[in-house]
């Protein structure tokens, strides 16, 4: 595989770009910067899935694409799928010599926002995870839909306010915890599994890359800080997402075959939620006294997953 | 590379084992499939297939029916043959993805053995889930036994695939009646079988890496509208090639296919219009009631049920004083598709036949000759005396008080 | 230079200002094609060098989005690229490992890469939209001096 240099940012920034700008995507969006992130990780002809949601509605609205590689979707949940039957299609061409260029390299790729990916799409992805087609699966979480409105998803973390889990005189937001989907994955005994955030821009292309080389079905979540919808302002994407890191709201780390435990970022100081939770709308009701209570709850979950966490990498299992 | 099969001159399948060779002999790229009663067999049968070396394709067997047609588009558009098989509540639960592969116009090949839909649950065969496909945009053709499911396969790779096409296709057959009946197949062999469909032909292809391409883009009110519509030509103008395929297939078997099935119609008075296994019934009915009682009885069927052969439907009911027509779904709050397709032919011409509407055989309930020719008997009474003496809507073998809808307006 | 930061084909159209155009154009399949000739992997070929379609995006601007703007100075930038990895518009030029400008076209005004340049004083400021960039330039600030912690 045709990987890209990645030693510092002035060797990867000569790659050429794939996604065009013109696209949709608000103002600040880190959708695209993932999405550009992982186009540059490699100079391989790509096949992109995509399901519907933000990405989908504004990279390939007709008469335009913003896509420099092949590109299809289907539905809200069947990129998985979509990227799986492309595969399988390279695969039985491949066999019977009736690609047009059959050295060609080449990788395929889906991405899906978490309400396709926790949600509605959960079944097609660990479909295509189980029977092992050879792509990498990468979910744009921003904790809610996006795209139509800002609407829960069982990404949303606890305490936060959207459209369909209001704050309100006697609710401060979502009651439930986030699904825990890298987890999930990793049980699905994929090879690489990992959460990887923007900020952290080395890491995550160490990531991308290692998902690209890996054979077999590989599955990241990425940090999409959500300027629209969390409510900060767009020149603050990467600020907040530095939070999110930070705090360990969003710690970084892989899972190789489902056991191998390695935290990829140590923030030197770590901040307190608050801090996190302060800089963002969505969670501005949770400072009111009578909701003192669930930021400290947040906390102590983050502790308690970050102590996990290195209880896992440390035991190797 | 694939190993033969050597067949013989005839062979003893059902129509699920028919599906299954004419797929294998198409040498189909990619089948994304998960199995559902009654067309169970013939992912089966292609997976013994592909166990024993006589498959070159993938065979992916998927966790869902959304997602077996989700990797029949996503496949389709990687530029290959494909094909899948489903029924009933498989079917109810891919109709989604059937609108995004005929809107993306992806030429793949589904079998379709036609079984009730729930609830109440069933396994038998009607045409529920075959009506429920009339408006997705695919080219749907009809089977009435094994042969034909057989014959029927190798035509649709050819037609959908088709450059003036390019649009997927259904091919239908009755759950258990044809998919689970063996009778006697004359199938071609695998050479002849694959030289009548031919290469598969790439077009806008993902795998095509010199140019990119963008599948399934967003249209809204600005553009959607044209898209659709030229779709809807398409299906429409499909039928040239459509004709010319059947014609190619008859050269080399004999075997001659037409979009509007007719059985004894030259002379006909009356007649019924069917579709499935049930028009082997009617045939059998029509027969014997011209043998027994000379009613000029025969039968009309629809091959190709989408596009409707609208013109073709008006020319032969021309000259017929009363027609039944059959509809093997329930019609839920309005007359049976059936009715509705061949009452819309006729009232654009001055010779209207009397058209009444008989829903039967609803969750695989028997469907007798004797049926049949009480049916024929009664549109011969409509006929003698010049207007429709029944109910209009009749649900034939139902038990309890006799159920209708709607007579016949007279001034 | 001027091949690089404006090519010919890009952000000619408004978006939703595209000619409606007729019945044979729309195309099959709602396909659209990135390219009009055959250019091979796009990530072989410059911006420049690529054969964009009318259907690329490449060819519409977002210009009108914007109400402020960054402006880039040269003078003081070290080429980290910070805001080449960060834009979500892919509208800085770089090439050759150089910081050439920024593409207002496709630019949204969203300001991620002044948060993230970490010169002293910005390389890149917000300036209104209006504001030509000679003045921006000259309104430049000086380099700021740490503040002491209290």
């Amino acid at each position: 595989m045709a990987i890209t240099s990645i030693k510092n940012l002035k060797e990867f920034s000569t790659n050429n770009e794939r996604l065009e700008g013109a696209h949709l995507l608000c103002p600040g969006c880190a959708h695209s910067m993932i999405v550009r992130e992982l186009l540059n990780c490699t100079d391989d002809n790509l096949v992109v899935a995509t399901n519907t949601g933000c990405l989908e509605v504004s990279t390939a609205v007709y008469p335009y694409t913003s896509w420099d590689t092949s590109w299809i979707h289907i539905g809200f949940e069947n990129a998985a799928t979509a990227a799986a039957g492309a595969e399988a299609m390279y695969k039985a061409r491949k066999r019977k010599g009736t690609l047009k260029d059959p050295d060609a390299p080449v990788k395929f790729v889906a991405f899906g926002g978490d309400g396709s990916t926790y949600d509605i799409g959960f079944q097609w992805l660990s479909g295509a995870v189980e029977r092992g087609h050879d792509f990498t699966y990468i979910c744009l979480d921003n904790e809610n839909y996006a795209n139509t409105g800002g609407q829960r998803s069982s990404a949303t973390p606890t305490g936060a306010h959207t459209s369909t889990a209001q704050a309100g005189r006697v609710s401060y937001g979502k009651k439930q915890k986030k699904k825990d989907m890298v987890a999930i994955m990793a049980a699905h005994g994929a090879p690489y599994v990992a959460q990887l955030s923007p900020n952290k821009w080395k890491s995550m292309a160490k990531g991308f890359q290692k998902a690209l080389e890996t054979e077999g079905p590989c599955f990241i979540n990425t940090v999409s800080a959500c300027t629209t919808e969390w409510k900060f302002d767009p020149k603050d994407t990467i600020h907040v997402t530095d939070l999110a890191t930070d705090s360990l709201m969003f710690p970084i780390y892989e899972i190789i075959n489902g056991t191998e435990l390695n935290i990829l970022y140590r923030p030197k100081n770590i901040i307190p939620v608050e801090e996190y939770l302060a800089a963002q709308g969505r969670y501005r009701h949770l400072f009111k006294p009578e909701n003192r209570h669930v930021i400290d709850m947040i906390q102590k979950e983050v502790n308690e997953k970050w102590e996990y966490l290195q209880r896992r990498e440390e035991a190797r299992v | 590379m694939a190993e033969k099969m050597e067949l013989n001159e005839i062979e003893v399948w059902d129509g699920n084992h028919a599906a299954a060779q004419a797929l294998r002999q198409a040498q189909v790229d990619v089948v994304a499939a998960y199995p559902i009663t009654p067309s169970t067999p013939i992912v089966e049968g292609y997976g013994a297939f592909m166990a024993n070396g006589y498959i070159d394709g993938e065979f992916v067997m998927v966790e869902s029916e959304h997602a077996a047609m989700s990797g029949c588009v996503g496949a389709s558009a990687a530029g290959g043959r494909v094909a899948t098989a489903t029924s009933s509540q498989g079917f109810m639960l891919m109709i989604e993805v059937l609108y995004q592969a005929s809107g993306m116009r992806l030429p793949i090949v589904l079998n379709v053995v036609n079984r009730a839909v729930a609830s109440p649950l069933n396994v038998r065969g009607d045409h529920g889930d075959m009506y429920a496909g009339r408006d997705s945009g695919w080219i749907q053709l009809d089977a009435f036994n094994a042969q034909e499911v057989y014959d029927l396969n190798l035509c649709a790779f050819k037609i959908g695939e088709d450059i003036n096409v390019r649009l997927p296709v259904m091919v239908h057959q009755d759950g258990f009646t044809t998919s689970h009946t063996a009778q006697n197949i004359r199938p071609l062999s695998d050479d002849e079988a694959y030289a009548f469909v031919g290469d598969f032909k790439p077009v806008d292809e993902m795998l095509d890496f010199s140019k990119a391409v963008t599948y399934g883009a967003q249209t809204e009110e600005d553009w959607h509208y044209e898209h659709k519509a030229k779709q809807h030509r398409a299906l429409m103008d499909s039928y040239t090639v459509i004709d010319r395929v059947f014609e190619e297939f008859e050269k080399k078997t004999g075997r001659e296919y037409k979009r509007l099935e007719t059985y004894m119609m030259d002379d006909a008075e009356v007649a019924i219009v069917a579709l499935g296994a049930t028009v082997e019934t009617c045939i059998l009915a029509a027969k014997q009631l011209r043998e027994e009682e000379g009613i000029k009885a025969g039968v009309v069927a629809p091959r190709c049920i989408r596009p409707f052969p609208f013109n073709e439907m008006r020319d032969v009911l021309a000259n017929v004083k009363a027609v039944a027509t059959l509809d093997h779904s329930a019609p839920m709050g309005a007359m049976g598709m059936l009715y509705n397709e061949v009452a819309g032919a006729m009232v654009s011409t001055q010779d209207r036949p009397l058209i009444t509407n008989f829903i039967y055989g609803l969750g695989g309930r028997d469907f007798s000759i004797n049926e049949a020719k009480r049916i024929f008997r009664e549109q011969k009474g409509h006929a003698d005396v010049g207007y429709i003496t029944t109910e209009i809507q009749q649900f034939s073998g139902l038990r309890g008080p006799k159920l209708g809808f709607y007579e016949m307006k007279r001034s | 230079m001027k091949g690089v930061l404006a090519t010919d084909k890009r952000g000619v159209r408004e978006l939703g200002a595209e000619e409606m155009v007729g019945w044979d154009e729309v195309t099959q399949g709602v396909v659209l094609p990135s390219f009009d000739q055959p250019i091979g992997n796009a990530a072989l070929l410059r911006p420049e060098e690529r054969a964009y379609s009318d259907f690329n995006s490449y060819t519409a601007t977002v210009a009108s989005w914007r109400v402020i703007k960054p402006v880039y100075n040269r003078d003081i930038c070290i080429d980290c690229q910070n805001c080449w990895v960060w834009c979500p518009d892919t509208s800085i030029i770089s090439r050759d490992k150089q910081m050439l400008g920024i593409d207002y076209d496709h630019c949204k005004g969203c300001g991620v890469c002044v948060e993230v340049c970490p010169t002293n004083p910005k390389s890149l400021l917000m300036f209104a939209e209006a504001e030509a960039p000679e003045d921006a330039l000259a309104k430049w600030p000086e380099k700021k001096k740490k503040e002491k912690k209290d």
